[in-house]
């Protein structure tokens, strides 16, 4: 005998599958322009498409779960937290460049490269001691971020947990009052502030403040003994590194603050000059007036003759155009 | 505690087939459309130096204010959200008050600016520019109106330089860095800055770009998108949220020396409110601001809480001090519609005041 009720569920799911697949067919030819190389996360519709694409997957989620729902029951099965730490995921891939594939990539070009294996470690011997050494440190350096990137990890999961407690607070305070949500988007905007609150608690904790410095630094750690074996190899290969250009820059921008010293005091100088090169044996009078001014410094940059602007930065030679003006 | 649900599975299928169908047209829309402009207001150099500009804005009358105003924006984001698109603009609603208005447009840095301290940009580039501002004019003074981190700089050079600023203006500035709601001052405390200075050099815009989208992650990465479909028809609305996305992600990198103090001594130590802060070796000290102040601030900033703005009354040192709330967040004091109408004429009433 036929069970109306177990039809329209199937029939039901079914149809929201198909409505699904359908428009992820569709968007995956509207969007693959956007999939060329040029794309980036910086492309509006890139990022912007990822964003729909998991609201979509929340909708579907939601949706296949509504005939399930009971008055007891809801969500029955669905887990309101995985598009939270989903969309949290794409966000660290952008953000963080990818950081754990990085380190991937590297560990086997590493091993490509005819290294040592640093996940075993032996006691560092020989000519290529310090290099060891060096792979070893930036190892454990990974294996810290690991673990502080699980933490924080651990901390979004409680957030994730958190959210849905919220939501579940916040549905039976609504039903109470008799204005449950209408409508699933009405759903996912109270879904969005649930979460956004549990997160904003948690990420404004002492704890979530050490774990995020902690993963920052052991990230830092990481990617500056990145850069010293990178740069080990450049000067083998006689490329100028980073540090060498930054030492240059260093220099030069001392050197700059010690020119506009200069420049200044020659500007004061000649402010000075016409003061100095007045007839020589002034009345009494004029020569205190000439002290007068030698000593209102700073009245006087303000009455000195006005130089025109683009005369100014010639003068300087600074009228550079920035390469990105716009 | 469960909740049950009165949505109606027919009709939330109905809802997903009615989004999609909404999304697959407006899709269309979406593509080939170029770069949004800015509001482009008409402008003119007056002075360049290394990738900073300093322009002056153009409005359609002559201005009456007698003293010019110099907007000091922060170094992250730039400084046209200030003039974003032609209805939405402090600067033209400033100049249709009568405000001579300028601006230093930053520029974006590169690796050739990374030792570029704060000492480098206050005593040196906005000194400078200060500087051809008054000589334009024939003026000891002028007036400085600071933004966000940009309000920050102008407090301190204001207490650096008092001769040279008439009055001062600062809007959604973090003057207390340490107020328990700063979400962003929360995170960078256990932050080793030198490390990561040492590591990075300047400091990527990307990377800055994430913690400011991780502040609302649910919020800033996809609910406001999903609210764009609802405009997708609608190519002016769709233009609009175009160019705040262009502003919001076309943001220069952070010189990495001034981004090490500006942490280390405004975020961490806090030491513009602790009256502890040197810049290039000269004391910073909030009460030698003896020039008239006026604070404004935004009641729903997540970026710079009111607490960390009004903090600035309890320090400065002036006797004409006014503060001023704005029902709005940190960008919606210059685009929301209410602010076109209140924030530019309170600020031109007030300096018009003191003129």
């Amino acid at each position: 005998m036929a069970d109306p009720a177990g039809d329209f569920l199937s029939n039901y799911r079914a149809l929201a599958q198909q409505a699904w697949d359908t428009w992820a067919r569709s968007w995956a030819q509207s969007a693959a322009p956007a999939a060329q190389p040029a794309a980036s996360a910086a492309d509006p519709l890139a990022r912007g498409g990822a964003a729909l694409a998991g609201f979509l997957d929340w909708l579907r989620s939601a949706a296949l779960q509504l005939p399930s729902a009971s008055p007891g029951q809801w969500p029955p099965a669905w887990d309101a937290g995985q598009p939270f730490l989903q969309a949290f995921a794409g966000l660290d891939q952008h953000g963080a460049h990818g950081f754990a594939q990085q380190w991937q990539q590297w560990l086997q070009a590493m091993q490509q490269g005819g290294l040592a294996d640093p996940r075993q470690p032996l006691a560092p011997l020989g000519y290529t001691r310090e290099q060891q050494l060096q792979q070893q440190a930036l190892y454990e350096a990974m294996q810290a971020y690991l673990q502080a990137a699980a933490r924080y990890q651990s901390l979004l999961q409680r957030v994730a947990a958190q959210g849905a407690e919220r939501l579940q607070a916040q549905l039976a305070q609504r039903a109470e009052n008799g204005q449950s949500p209408q409508s699933l988007k009405a759903l996912y905007d109270l879904w969005v502030d649930a979460y956004e609150e549990a997160y904003a608690e948690i990420a404004l904790s002492d704890e979530f403040r050490a774990v995020y410095g902690a993963m920052v630094n052991a990230q830092m750690r990481v990617r500056q003994l990145q850069r010293q074996q990178t740069e080990h190899w450049c000067r083998e290969l006689g490329m100028p590194t980073r540090s060498e250009v930054d030492s240059l820059g260093q220099r030069l921008q001392a050197m700059r603050r010690q020119v506009t010293a200069l420049q200044r005091q020659l500007d004061a100088a000649r402010e000075a000059a016409p003061a100095a090169a007045a007839p020589a044996g002034p009345r009494p009078s004029a020569r205190k007036a000439t002290r007068k001014a030698a000593a209102g410094k700073a009245a006087a940059v303000a009455k000195r003759p006005l130089r025109k602007p683009a005369a100014a930065a010639a003068a300087r030679g600074t009228a550079r155009g920035a390469k990105r003006r716009k | 505690m469960y909740a049950p649900l009165p949505i109606d599975p027919r009709e939330a299928l109905e809802e997903i087939a009615t989004f999609q169908r909404k999304l697959a047209a407006g899709l269309a829309n979406l593509r080939g459309l170029g770069e949004p402009a800015y509001a482009n207001t008409p402008r003119e150099a007056v002075y360049r130096e290394d990738k900073l500009t300093v322009w002056h804005m153009r409005g359609e009358r002559e201005p009456t204010a007698r003293t010019p105003t110099l907007i000091v924006y922060a170094l992250v984001n730039t400084v046209w959200m200030t003039d974003l698109q032609p209805d939405r603009s402090l600067v033209r609603n400033l100049l249709a008050q009568g405000e001579d208005v300028y601006l230093i447009e930053w520029g974006y840095p590169d690796g050739a600016d990374r030792w570029l301290t704060l000492d480098d940009y206050l005593n040196g580039y906005l000194d400078r520019c200060v500087d051809a501002v008054r000589r334009r004019h024939g003026l000891e003074a002028v007036n400085l109106l600071g933004i966000c981190q940009g309000g920050s700089f102008a407090l301190c050079y204001a207490a650096m330089h008092p001769e040279k600023v008439r009055n001062l203006v600062t809007m959604v500035t973090p003057v207390d860095f340490r107020t328990p709601d700063n979400m962003l001052s929360h995170w960078v405390q256990d932050m080793d800055v030198d490390l990561f200075v040492d590591t990075l050099g300047n400091v990527p815009a990307e990377l800055m770009n994430w913690v400011y989208l991780t502040l609302k992650p649910l919020r800033l990465t996809q609910q406001k998108y999903v609210a764009m479909v609802d405009i997708l028809d609608d190519p002016a609305e769709l233009e609009n949220f175009l160019r705040m996305e262009r502003w919001i992600f076309d943001s220069p990198d952070q010189a990495g020396e001034a981004f090490r103090e500006f942490i280390k001594d405004f975020y961490q130590g806090n030491k513009l409110v602790r009256g502890t802060l040197a810049i290039g070796g000269r004391p910073v000290d909030l009460g030698l601001v003896t020039q008239p102040v006026l604070n404004i601030y935004a009641e729903q900033d997540h970026l710079v809480p009111p607490d960390a703005s009004r903090a600035l009354g309890r320090h400065v040192g002036t006797t004409d001090y006014t503060e001023q709330a704005f029902k709005g967040g940190h960008i919606g004091i210059y685009v929301s519609g209410r602010a076109q109408r209140e924030v530019a004429p309170a600020i031109h009433r007030w300096l018009r005041d003191r003129d």
